[in-house]
């Protein structure tokens, strides 16, 4: 430790006011608070501050976002040798899974660093701890089968455009994974509409890697065309209910198991990071709505309207987004009732336009973008109506 | 008694290194000081000279805003010095004490005289004694107006802070005295309220003709400026006045007797003083005399870790200061901090095992953290006792919208500091609201 400590205090002169490389302090400010809590002392009253700070704050974010992960590996390993034909057991899924994730991984890192590190350089503040977050949730999303360069420009876009042109973490009001995710969805629409699902397999050659694609259960939802057998038909393809909720199926990476979504849902919840209200608020409005359209289902109208509502919490990408992406704290509102609408409006609106609009069967993303732009007019509803109950003092 | 739920607010009542209830008499100090610096929104004008002999209660300086609202001196012997800050703000007056002190005379008051006394001659005499300045007005927590009538005084008695003295110490055998003190201000407005907290009885016992509310609830459920929000029915309650306990006790004292009270109980805490208790000592101590032989890297705070300001170790307490708080600086680094378990680190979030650790943590000045932007995490506001939305309120302030942030409640702000506290993000929330508050007022001059 003391070694560690040594080094950074001998480089730390070339970096203050004055060094040579005083523009990368925001650098050298970053890469040092990682290993070091920083020695900052209290300056005005309170002389004495709460432990949380927001980089702990993070790093439970992404404690959360491991089971995911980790099955999102072995997943996209195993899917992809099976499909290959290969051994679908766990040590030889979890090494092939690794050789699919991780470059994604590595590239979404990597970029969006170049990205942070350049903003906070030429605008002189620090680099915040949120895009620990952002870029580990951003290819969480994506199909296995991405191609890198797209995964980089997606992430690229999400942080320029998603945060940092808004002055940077804290003043964005949508989530930049999102947004990089949602950008490739609408400028490479083959490789992402939601539709198909695509798993990386390997061709008997090493080293070439194709693609098979097959439906997603969203998409054989949607192309049912008997009432009331939409659960049959997914059973037919596979997609079961406990499939879906254990996720064992093709899908985006961390997407596809709404059980793992569900124990970082809690752990977020009980750790006090994620808002309860969202989370709750996010799971009745799915049920609502799907319930209300199992009331408007007839035999003639779309057979998706009459499947159960339990499904769509396990289907796609609702559990993930609902658990790390609708309860990003800066892209939500802040007020309590506003949290609840929130979450409500975010798993309705899913789930009318997964079944109302075929064309993007993902509804997850587009209705937490949606509703990213409306938070700060459901926080500023709930505002006016809090400060008139004031006793007014000027 | 009307009860009272201030359901916002937190405890400290976990951090390490609180002052027991004992109570010691320290030997006379060599020097007492004044510090007109400390005193908010004053403009002092000296009346002394280094070198000049001062009685206990003779005048230090007046201010200049308005001269007959004066200041007095702690102690009786000989201006040692005189230290002015920067900008030539008078910083210390420091008194060295002769052996017998000298006082100075002024009128008693018996009680059977105060009930009939007129309003106007009871103000002349506490201007007159110097005591008005203990008395203060919301919202600026400015000293009072003496020519304002206000709608109500509230009183007190301050025990939520874990480090402030409490109430059963210093009033201990003082009760008569207390229900002196309250007569005298009902003398000076018809609604005088007192507010005691609901879990400590003996208090509520022993003062009980007094005391008009109890609450429940956290720190600072004790401020009075949380139980005039709690307790007001309209905009004409916000010019009320306050009052601390002790000075309550001061008021009275220098009527009853006619001389110039400078009795304090401090209460001296933080895990690295050297006898955590209470002190009966006097006004304008200086910190070493309190906590002698401290040293390293230790940081004296004077008037509460939340409220008080850093004091350095040869500085003096203050006029309104209670407390003399001790705690480590701690800039230690600490290796992946962010990663540990933190069963030893306190924290009002859920984020660190500490959650189920029940004895009490050590607490140190370091930030814990870096300042960063606002996450709109929402945590300021679960604890602001006055239902303020901090994390909106001080963007107002930022933006410069000064009318939006008198609607989120500026003014109504009781400066405790829990936003800046539980802040993950590390933005100084309490101190942008106070300094808009101040900023308002020399703005406007509104009283
Ligand atoms: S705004 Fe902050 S300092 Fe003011 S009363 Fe609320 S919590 Fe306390
Ligand atoms: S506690 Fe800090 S980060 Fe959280 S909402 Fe308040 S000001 Fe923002």
């Amino acid at each position: 430790m003391r070694i560690i400590q040594n080094f950074f205090d001998s480089q730390r002169k070339h970096f203050v006011k004055g060094g040579k490389w005083e523009k990368y302090y925001p650098i050298f400010e970053a890469t040092e608070t990682f290993f070091f809590f920083p020695d900052h002392v209290t300056r005005t009253g309170p002389h004495i501050r709460d432990s949380l700070d927001l980089k702990r704050f993070m790093s439970l974010v992404i404690l959360a976002l491991m089971p995911p992960l980790f099955f999102g590996i072995y997943n996209a390993g195993c899917q992809s040798n099976l499909v290959s034909g290969m051994s679908p057991d766990f040590f030889p899924a979890f090494t092939r899974g690794l050789s699919i994730v991780m470059p994604l991984i590595i590239v979404s890192y990597t970029v969006g660093f170049f990205w942070e590190f350049l903003f906070a350089v030429v605008r002189k503040h620090s680099i915040s701890e949120g895009f620990l977050v952002t870029g580990l949730l951003f290819p969480l999303t994506l199909p296995p089968t991405l191609p890198l360069w797209q995964a980089a420009v997606g992430i690229s876009f999400g942080v320029v455009i998603g945060k940092e042109i808004f002055g940077g973490t804290g003043r964005n009001f949508l989530n930049p994974a999102l947004t990089g995710r949602a950008f490739i969805f609408f400028a490479y629409p083959g490789k992402m509409s939601g539709d198909t699902v695509w798993t990386v397999m390997a061709s008997v050659k090493a080293g070439a890697a194709d693609a098979f694609s097959g439906a997603t259960p969203l998409a054989v939802a949607a192309v049912t065309d008997a009432y009331g057998s939409t659960e049959a038909a997914l059973t037919k393809a596979g997609f079961t209910f406990s499939t879906l909720f254990w996720g064992r199926h093709p899908g985006s990476i961390g997407e596809t198991s709404a059980f793992l979504c569900l124990i970082g849902a809690i752990l977020l919840m009980l750790l006090g990071i994620a808002s309860c209200r969202i989370i709750i608020g996010g799971v009745l409005g799915v049920l609502s709505a799907g319930f209300l359209l199992n009331l408007a289902a007839t035999e003639n109208s779309l057979p998706f309207l009459s499947l159960n509502p339990a499904y769509h919490l396990v289907m796609g990408g609702f559990a993930f987004g609902i658990t790390y992406m609708a309860t990003d704290p800066v892209s939500a509102p802040g007020m309590n009732t506003a949290k609840w609408v929130y979450g409500f409006l975010i798993g309705s609106l899913t789930v009318f336009i997964r079944v109302l609009n075929p064309a993007y069967p993902e509804g997850v993303m587009l209705s937490i973008l949606f509703m990213n732009v409306f938070a700060p007019l459901l926080d500023h509803i709930e505002i006016k109506a809090k400060l008139r109950k004031r006793i007014a003092n000027v | 008694m009307i009860a009272i739920k201030v359901k916002k607010g937190y405890d400290f009542k976990n951090i390490a290194g609180q002052p027991a209830l004992e109570a010691e008499k320290p030997g006379k100090p060599a020097c007492v000081a004044a510090l007109p610096e400390k005193i908010p929104f004053i403009k002092p004008r000296l009346r002394v000279e280094v070198g000049d002999s001062v009685k206990i209660g003779s005048v230090l300086f007046e201010d200049r805003r308005n001269p007959a609202v004066r200041f007095m001196s702690p102690g009786g012997g000989e201006i040692a010095q005189i230290n002015f800050g920067p900008r030539r703000i008078i910083k210390e007056i420091v008194i060295r004490l002769a052996e017998n002190e000298a006082q100075a005379e002024f009128d008693a008051l018996s009680e059977k005289a105060l009930e009939q006394i007129e309003r106007d001659k009871l103000v002349a005499m506490l201007l007159d004694g110097g005591m008005w300045p203990l008395i203060k007005a919301f919202p600026f927590r400015d000293i009072a107006d003496p020519a304002a009538v206000p709608p109500a005084i509230f009183v007190s008695l301050g025990a939520k802070e874990a480090f402030q003295p409490a109430p059963e110490v210093y009033l201990n055998g003082k009760k008569n005295l207390f229900g002196y003190g309250i007569k005298i201000l009902q003398k000076l407005t018809q609604n005088v309220y007192a507010g005691a907290a609901a879990d400590n009885p003996n208090v509520l016992k022993e003062l009980r003709e007094n005391i008009t509310h109890v609450f429940k609830g956290a720190y600072p459920a004790d401020d009075p400026g949380v139980l005039l929000y709690h307790i007001k029915q309209s905009s004409s309650e916000n010019r009320s006045w306050y009052i601390a306990g002790q000075d309550v006790l001061l008021l009275a004292q220098f009527l009853m007797t006619g001389a110039y009270p400078v009795e304090r109980t401090v209460a001296v805490g933080g895990t690295s003083a050297p006898k955590k208790k209470h002190f009966i000592t006097r006004i304008g101590v200086p910190l070493a005399h309190l906590a002698p032989g401290v040293n390293g890297d230790v940081r004296f705070t004077a008037g509460g870790i939340l409220r008080g300001y850093a004091a350095s170790k040869d500085g003096y307490l203050g006029l309104y200061e209670t407390s003399v708080t001790l705690l480590p600086e701690s800039g230690e680094k600490e290796l992946f901090g962010f990663a540990r378990p933190g069963f030893e680190k306190p924290s009002y979030s859920r984020a660190f095992l500490s959650f189920f650790n029940t004895s009490a943590l050590p607490a140190n000045c370091n930030l814990h953290g870096d300042g960063r932007a606002c996450i709109n995490c929402g945590a300021c506001a679960e604890v602001c006792p006055v239902d303020i939305l901090p994390q909106f309120a001080f963007k107002c302030v930022l933006a410069d919208e000064v009318e939006e942030s008198l609607q989120h409640g500026l003014l109504d702000c009781v400066e405790c500091g829990l936003c800046s506290y539980v802040c993950p993000s590390k933005v100084e929330v309490c101190t942008i609201l106070k300094k808009a508050k101040a900023a308002y007022y020399k703005e406007t001059g509104v009283k």
